[in-house]
């Protein structure tokens, strides 16, 4: 890409919306759903029936909603809702330490046999779905940063030149 | 550009109404042709068939010299603004204007540099972050022939584009359109049912009423030279006044008054000797003088000029007119005022068709 293309592409973000990172967000939305279906599907005798589960509900509701209007920022290409993508980013990769791996670890007593409360495929879906969520944040914030840095340096030599 | 032939276009609808009857029309490169008449005259299902919104029923259309009768609307290259602007109300200026480029997958930097250029001509580019919301009427009505202009077609055809807005944005408007067309050097088809609009945009005026043609010509053939009592009336605000009258030797002989003919006008009217015909003549073309007299029924002061509407004769028993006198009058209703004309028209009563006279012949 020459000199004039990169001045065109950064001026196009003035009008154009970052809908990379919006997407992507949404996409990350997507993966922490089919998360959380595949585990609230589990029924493993009286396992998950605890406030875990509770606090597990609670945590998915914010982070759809938290995600949700950190899509809206970075698409209107809004600086500040960078940290907080970064920040739920990283929180969906310590989650995979806390519900999935305890209940892999797990075994319960049901009709006096011993069952692995989750399997390994289960336990190793649900690891790709909370990565791959983490990740989409993650990168959503690192393009979205580059972006608006991109914009911000072009708009005041763009102020510079006007001056 | 484009050239635009339509030959013999017919517009017959499936309950047998026709809209459209025998319409030709030659529109050159870079003209800008205003169709013009009274709502239901057939001037948008004319454009609506040249833009491919509505089937041509007989007739033939050619734009640069190739049959595009039967061609589908987007594969015509012809771009339509419409009286409602017809804008996506959630996308910003920019979007809407990039809108059509985007579905054509064309390169976003190609996208940007049109859309940054159409802007820059309509005096947009403050406001392509916006929504239409936030827009004035005359604002949307910009974009929206921002929207045809990045698109680059051969024609642009405009349906009634400044019938939302105030008179004073129309006005603004208005020029606005006359400059993109200068700017653009654009073919351009324009309905409006306003005789001000055509008659200060159009390079040609094409005159309609019940489906027909009734003149095609400059502004100025449409004002002067009027080609019936049809568009005699329809062109001219205040519109022009009519009497029924003799011909006579080397006279006129309307109920009221009897107006002197010059030897030109006498050759004229020769073959109407002993008939009635129509007098026709502008309000404008009046002035205080000795060849008729008016009772006066109201006074319109517009500053350089005065509107006098009254009746003809002494006891305004003859027809309704109107006369525009220069300076400020102060007539009172029941005045009587002498009257003459300074240019007059005549027409065959019974075909209604003008008498040319024989050096405009």
């Amino acid at each position: 890409m020459n000199q004039e293309e990169l001045r065109i592409k950064r001026d196009r973000m003035r009008y154009t919306k970052d809908k990379f990172s919006a997407n992507l967000t949404l996409v990350a939305i997507l993966f922490d759903a089919l998360y959380f279906v595949n585990i609230y599907q589990s029924d493993v005798g009286t396992y998950y029936y605890n406030w875990v589960i509770g606090v597990s509900v609670v945590y998915n509701l914010l982070f759809m909603l938290m995600a949700f209007l950190a899509s809206e920022g970075v698409k209107n290409r809004v600086g500040g809702y960078t940290p907080l993508l970064i920040f739920i980013g990283l929180v969906q990769f310590a989650r995979i330490f806390y519900l999935p791996t305890k209940a892999h670890a797990a075994s319960l007593d049901v009709q006096g046999v011993s069952v692995q409360v989750m399997s390994n495929s289960q336990y190793g879906y649900l690891i790709v779905c909370l990565v791959l969520s983490g990740v989409c944040c993650l990168i959503a914030a690192v393009t979205s940063y580059i972006n608006n840095k991109n914009l911000a340096e072009y708009m005041r030599s763009i102020e510079n030149q006007a001056a | 550009m484009a050239e635009l032939r339509l030959e013999h276009l017919e517009k017959i609808y499936d309950n047998k109404v026709q809209a459209v009857f025998d319409f030709n029309l030659d529109v050159k490169d870079g003209e800008l042709i205003v169709l013009v008449g009274p709502s239901g005259c057939g001037k948008s299902t004319t454009l609506r068939m040249v833009a491919g919104l509505e089937d041509i029923t007989h007739g033939k259309m050619l734009l640069n010299g190739k049959d595009v009768t039967d061609t589908p609307a987007k594969d015509r290259d012809i771009a339509m603004v419409f009286q409602s602007y017809a804008l996506y109300g959630h996308m910003t200026v920019y979007e809407n204007m990039a809108f059509s480029l985007t579905l054509r997958k064309e390169d976003p930097n190609v996208i940007h540099k049109k859309v940054l250029a159409a802007a820059d001509v309509l005096g947009l580019t403050e406001q392509l972050n916006k929504k239409p919301a936030q827009l004035s009427g005359g604002q949307r009505q910009r974009v929206a022939m921002g929207r045809s202009i990045v698109r680059n077609p051969q024609l642009f055809l405009f349906d009634e584009p400044l019938s939302n807005l105030d008179a004073k944005l129309r006005s603004a408007t208005r020029r606005e359109i006359l400059l993109l067309h200068k700017r653009l050097n654009a073919t351009m088809l324009y309905v409006t049912h306003d005789q001000t609009e055509a008659l200060t945009l159009a390079d040609r005026i094409v005159c309609m009423s019940m489906g027909h043609v009734q003149q095609i010509g400059t502004p100025l053939e449409l004002y002067d030279a009027p080609a019936n009592l049809f568009v005699a009336s329809f062109i001219g605000l205040p519109p022009m006044n009519f009497v029924d009258a003799k011909v006579e030797q080397n006279r006129l002989v309307a109920k009221h008054f009897a107006l002197p003919l010059t030897d030109a006008e006498q050759k004229t009217l020769r073959p109407y000797l002993g008939k009635e015909i129509v007098l026709g003549f502008r309000p404008e073309n009046t002035s205080v003088g000795n060849h008729f007299e008016m009772k006066v029924l109201s006074n319109e002061n517009l500053g350089m000029n005065t509107l006098v509407h009254g009746h003809i004769g002494r006891d305004g028993s003859g027809e309704r007119i109107t006369c525009k006198l220069n300076g400020w009058c102060q007539y009172k209703a029941g005045d009587v005022v002498s009257i003459s004309i300074t240019k007059k028209h005549f027409f065959d009563k019974e075909t209604t068709q003008a008498i040319r006279m024989e050096e405009e012949a």
